[in-house]
């Protein structure tokens, strides 16, 4: 008869976690060859609801606004700006972005599927899984395959962090907690989700009402009692450690040191209000503190909230005046704090959105998919009319820093005159997240046993990296 | 080499340091390397160079290895080899330096292998047809026909029988499996004193009968498993249907088995929410049309078998075929179906077919409606032992912890006790399908009535039945008991249809999944779910030890406690928890930890410590 003390000393030999219910294992023979890691954290930061390229970082033909202007005169509802890049424009509103471009590599010819009735739940689905729903297994999102391939950068800092999404109260939530999970992977994997970052140190600190003193006298109480209890080494010695042993990971988060990086009141005054644009800007300033803590994946999101932010089905012009003063001094204040901090060279940080947008083309061309935009006009009579409502998958932007991406380099591009599409290297998604797992050290064909059938960290474990943005 | 990195850094949160165990383990050290670099051309059926190393016994009688001295055997020679061409393995990159250590060792430490393991496959052809076994002679177990086969096994394979479990244990065990409830403390007790040698059968049915109790457990089971929910992706454009009434209703009257599949294969309005499966806006891969979400689903859950990968090309996994999966798919198409290879049209037509064909045909010129009737009856058919078998696996993996077959959706696996499986699928199909009466009998059975015993530990294909398994409560479990002792269970069903009956309190299988629920392991039901994890993880444990929802239903929870114990009365209150919650009276010691619990604070944290206890969340 096996004792208790036997079972654990095999318990050490295995892995804990390798003979879990239910947790998939690496597909036998799946002998693939890990690229050499280029960074070891990676930040995504999140334009949900379809960034217009061409109203961003992908300038076309500007016409101010102006009563009686055909709608398929205008590209862009915002003119040119240059950058610290010759040959790199962007659109105005973007100027601290402008000034860091020399750190960076922007991609000019991500394309996406036409999923015929375009939806941004279905879209961000396959963009964050690298899978198009419906899928038959729950497919995970790419932070959870950071999670499980590379494991936390520090025991103390969950693996991957979802800064700015709520998933409760909003608009097509169950689609959004379909992709916000570790999916086959299980919880284990599965975000942290820190909806509010200026309240993020609330996650990881006693429950509100409850004191420190309190909360520590409880733990303590509890273990008291699991040492007392008569039956406390009873029954399964494996579920038990495995339970006690989440606890501690649990514990290890609230009373870490490491927990005050959760925590934007510690941050000095001018820092903070150089991020302080609102929700998402100071999700960059958790991100970076994050990083510097040994975080693994972090998104941070504009939020995808149906109709608001990105989402642009009128009013374009407007919202986006707005919303670029939300991101442009965060993200360019990530780059360089990251940069002054030594850590931009292991950091990849990617911006990026489910598709672009156009003013008059929705889909692809020759799509038929339903146009979605609230107001179709041909001539531009109010200002509301004035901006990309049509939701465009032929081509969007991606921008790139740090993890060993090229500085000040452009690749890919979309056609000068509409419609608008990639004209040289289109990446897919699937080689996006190829190109992404490649800095991180995850080779595209890693592939766990679902159900008894491989399932690869990019579909069919066809992504290829684009070799070409890397320096 | 990928798997020890990716392991050791996936795992590394849980190992400080997990450098060469002073040991090797043939399991766990050695296997995984003569797996990946070794067996493609050594085993099986391909022996180049004549070498096989399926069994230790191959291995030796090859001359390639000399035990206790690994450094002059030829294999660690061939492995160490500097000349590619003369190296192994052949046209690869040479084995890591440390896989070639560990063979070294190996070999010097004598080359231990796991006993009865092969590379050779199985050739095992799980039958269709249902089969009556024969009876072994009664054992050392008892003479319920489940334990005479379980002694005939534990004797076959030299193993000891686990020991039995106490009447205190077997009632919360047993409540729990069945109704998803803590039992009550004063019926435990009464139960525990009671001196008839047939209280537990008596238990057994009497539990049984308390109908709403039942399905209000079983909703979740069947939930999941036909993925059905209140709220969620397709519900709101009419792209899905819910089916809550009629499998409410159905778990509720016991419906049999094979009507409760036929009802569902070929439905009326109330049922057919199943079949239709999600409709998603947009295009959607080929493979996810609903008229392929219907022959996964039905092959899935009826079948115990994996049609995922045949609907989309010939399965690299199992012998289903493309034209499986579509002819099954066929039977609820509207129009001549054609047959999709990877999303793009092939120009051929899908062949109506059911897909054990053994069984009978499908008439695919019928009408639709008819040509369901036709599938139900082949499903149904009592020729059909998958049918029952896949079933009665699920029920077994449910009770005891683990399948007769796993994973339980690869039913064409051999079973670790095939005349056991074979022998509840036959039992079933004799009791008309009453899945009550399969239920029953396994409770009954010495075998249940165990402790726990450890899980597993290495390759499946070593798997040896030792006894049942512990499991974790599941969310609706756990929540149900928190909400029953703390009286925060909410006012109002929310599952339209199940609102019927009389029940001590709204459980959590009735109402929409909440952060909390969905952290402790409630699906999103856009997938067929037959197995939830089993395991804790660090994100639930944040949650509960941090979370909100928790929290605030820990401290309303204190409140209500402390209304009916308003003396401050705390020994007493203490000992209310505990009986309720762990099914037995605090210990001296354990009453003296609590002696000061009369505040509402110090009584969340009470509540908060007994609910995070092991002993309260694992069903041992």
């Amino acid at each position: 008869m096996e004792t208790r003390r036997d079972f654990l000393k095999q318990l050490r030999r295995a892995s804990l976690a390798a003979m879990a219910a239910g947790s998939p294992q690496l597909v036998r023979g799946n002998d693939v060859q890990h690229p050499k890691a280029k960074a070891d954290t990676c930040i995504l930061l999140w334009m949900g609801g379809g960034m217009a390229a061409p109203d961003t970082l992908d300038p076309k033909h500007y016409e101010p606004f102006q009563v009686g202007l055909p709608v398929k005169d205008v590209g862009s509802t915002f003119p040119a700006i240059d950058t610290a890049v010759d040959g790199i424009q962007i659109t105005e509103g973007l100027e601290h972005l402008a000034k860091v471009m020399d750190r960076g590599t922007l991609i000019r010819s991500h394309v996406q599927p036409d999923l015929g009735h375009i939806l941004h739940s279905r879209h961000q689905y396959h963009w964050h899984t690298g899978y198009v729903p419906p899928q038959t297994v729950a497919a995970p999102h790419i932070g959870a395959w950071m999670s499980k391939v590379l494991g936390p950068r520090n025991p103390a800092i969950p693996a991957f962090i979802d800064i700015g999404q709520r998933i409760e109260g909003v608009g097509e939530q169950e689609e959004l907690k379909a992709f916000h999970t570790g999916g086959f992977f299980g919880t284990e994997y599965g975000p942290f989700l820190l909806p509010y970052p200026d309240q993020a140190m609330n996650a990881v600190r006693p429950p509100e009402g409850m004191t420190p003193g309190r909360f520590a006298n409880r733990y303590k109480f509890y273990k008291d009692l699991i040492a007392k209890s008569p039956v406390g080494t009873q029954g399964s010695a494996y579920q038990q450690e495995s339970m006690l042993r989440a606890m501690d990971n649990a514990h290890r988060l609230l009373s870490s040191p490491e927990r005050v990086a959760f925590d934007l009141s510690e941050e000095p005054k001018e820092i903070y209000d150089k991020y302080n644009t609102g929700r998402f800007g100071l999700g960059c300033l958790l991100a970076r503190r994050l990083t510097e803590s040994g975080a693994r994946f972090i998104e941070v999101t504009t939020e995808y909230v149906p109709f608001l932010h990105w989402d642009t089905h009128e009013k374009g012009h407007t919202t986006l005046t707005r919303l670029k003063q939300e991101i442009d001094q965060p993200i360019a204040q990530l780059v360089l704090d990251l940069e002054a901090r030594g850590l931009l060279d292991r950091t990849l940080v990617v911006v990026a959105s489910e598709f672009s947008r156009d003013m008059i083309i929705e889909g692809v061309p020759g799509s038929n998919a339903r146009d979605q935009a609230s107001s179709k006009v041909d001539l531009l009579t109010e200002m509301k009319h004035y901006g990309q409502h049509r939701h465009f998958t032929g081509g969007s932007s991606v921008l790139m820093f740090g993890g060993g991406v090229k500085r000040g380099h452009l690749y890919g591009d979309t056609a000068d005159e509409r419609p608008f599409i990639a004209t040289k290297d289109p990446v897919s998604v699937s080689d996006l997240h190829a190109t992404i797992f490649h800095a991180m050290g995850i080779s595209p064909e890693t592939a766990f046993d679902v159900e008894a059938r491989p399932f690869y960290a990019t579909e069919d474990g066809k992504g290829r990296p684009h070799l070409g943005v890397f320096g | 080499m990928i798997i020890p990195r990716a392991l050791i850094l996936a795992f590394y949160a849980v190992f400080a340091t997990s450098g060469l165990a002073q040991e090797v383990d043939f399991s766990h050290d050695v296997l995984p390397i003569l797996r990946m670099h070794c067996a493609k051309c050594h085993t099986n059926g391909t022996y180049k160079g004549g070498l096989s190393i399926d069994t230790r016994e191959a291995l030796l009688q090859s001359e390639s290895v000399a035990l206790g001295e690994g450094a002059d055997s030829l294999l660690v020679q061939l492995l160490k080899e500097t000349e590619a061409d003369d190296r192994m393995p052949q046209k690869a990159d040479p084995l890591p330096s440390q896989s070639t250590a560990i063979i070294e060792k190996w070999i010097d430490e004598g080359m231990a292998w796991e006993e009865g393991f092969t590379f050779k496959e199985s050739t095992w052809v799980a039958p269709l047809a249902p089969r009556y076994p024969i009876f072994p002679p009664v054992g050392s177990l008892g003479s319920h026909p489940i334990d005479r086969f379980v002694s005939a096994y534990f004797t076959e394979h030299k193993l000891t029988p686990p020991k039995p479990l106490p009447d205190r244990a077997f009632y919360r065990r047993t409540s729990l499996d069945l109704l998803g409830l803590l039992p009550d403390p004063g019926a435990v007790d009464s139960f525990v004193k009671e001196t008839s040698p047939d209280k537990r059968r008596k238990l057994i049915s009497q539990l049984l009968e308390q109908s709403v109790d039942y399905a209000d457990h079983w909703l979740t089971f069947w939930n999941d498993l036909l993925r059905n929910d209140y709220k969620g992706t397709g519900f709101i454009d009419g792209g899905r249907k819910q089916i809550t009434e009629w499998l409410y209703n159905s778990l509720l009257e016991n419906k049999p088995y094979d009507l409760f599949a036929e009802e569902l294969i070929s439905p009326t309005e109330a049922s057919e929410g199943f079949i239709k499966g999600i409709k998603w806006r947009g295009n959607v891969n080929a493979s996810q049309r609903r008229e392929v979400q219907f022959a996964q689903n039905l092959s899935q859950v009826f079948l115990g078998e994996n049609m995922k990968c045949a609907s989309c090309h010939d399965s690299f996994i199992n012998d289903w075929k493309l034209t499986d999966a579509y002819g099954l798919a066929a039977v609820i198409a509207e129009e001549p179906l054609e047959i999709h290879r990877c999303d793009k049209p092939t120009g051929q037509y899908a062949k109506t077919q059911f897909p054990f064909p053994a069984l009978g045909e499908i008439d695919a010129a019928s009408p639709k409606p008819k040509r369901l009737k036709q599938t139900a009856a082949l499903m149904t058919s009592p020729q059909n032992g998958r049918f029952t078998r896949t079933i009665i696996n699920r029920l077994w993996q449910r009770l005891l912890g683990r399948g007769l077959v796993e994973p339980v959706d690869m039913m064409s696996r051999e079973p670790w006790n095939a005349d056991l499986l074979d022998f509840l699928a036959s039992h079933l199909r004799d009791s008309q399908y009453d899945l009550k009466k399969t239920i029953a009998l396994i409770i009954s059975s010495r075998t249940y009535q165990s402790r726990a015993v450890e899980p597993h530990i290495g390759p499946a294909e070593d798997y040896r039945f030792k006894g049942p398994l512990a499991k974790r409560l599941t969310a609706e479990q756990f929540i149900d008991a928190v909400w029953k002792i703390t009286g925060q269970a909410p006012k109002k069903v929310a599952a339209k249809g199940a609102d019927k009956g009389q029940r001590g309190f709204v459980r959590s299988s009735l109402v929409h999944s909440s952060y909390l629920m969905r952290a402790l392991g409630r699906p999103n039901r856009e997938q067929v779910v037959t197995v939830r994890p089993e395991d804790l993880s660090t994100l639930q444990a944040l949650e509960l030890n941090n979370g909100k929802e928790f929290t605030e239903l820990l401290k309303h929870g204190a409140n209500h406690l402390l209304d009916r114990f308003p003396e401050a009365n705390s020994g007493a209150l203490v000992t209310h928890i505990f009986r309720h919650a762990l099914s037995r009276a605090p210990s001296e010691q354990e009453r003296a930890l609590f002696a000061s619990a009369g505040t509402q604070e110090s009584v969340a944290d009470l509540l908060w410590t007994v609910f995070l206890l092991p002993e309260f969340q694992i069903l041992h």
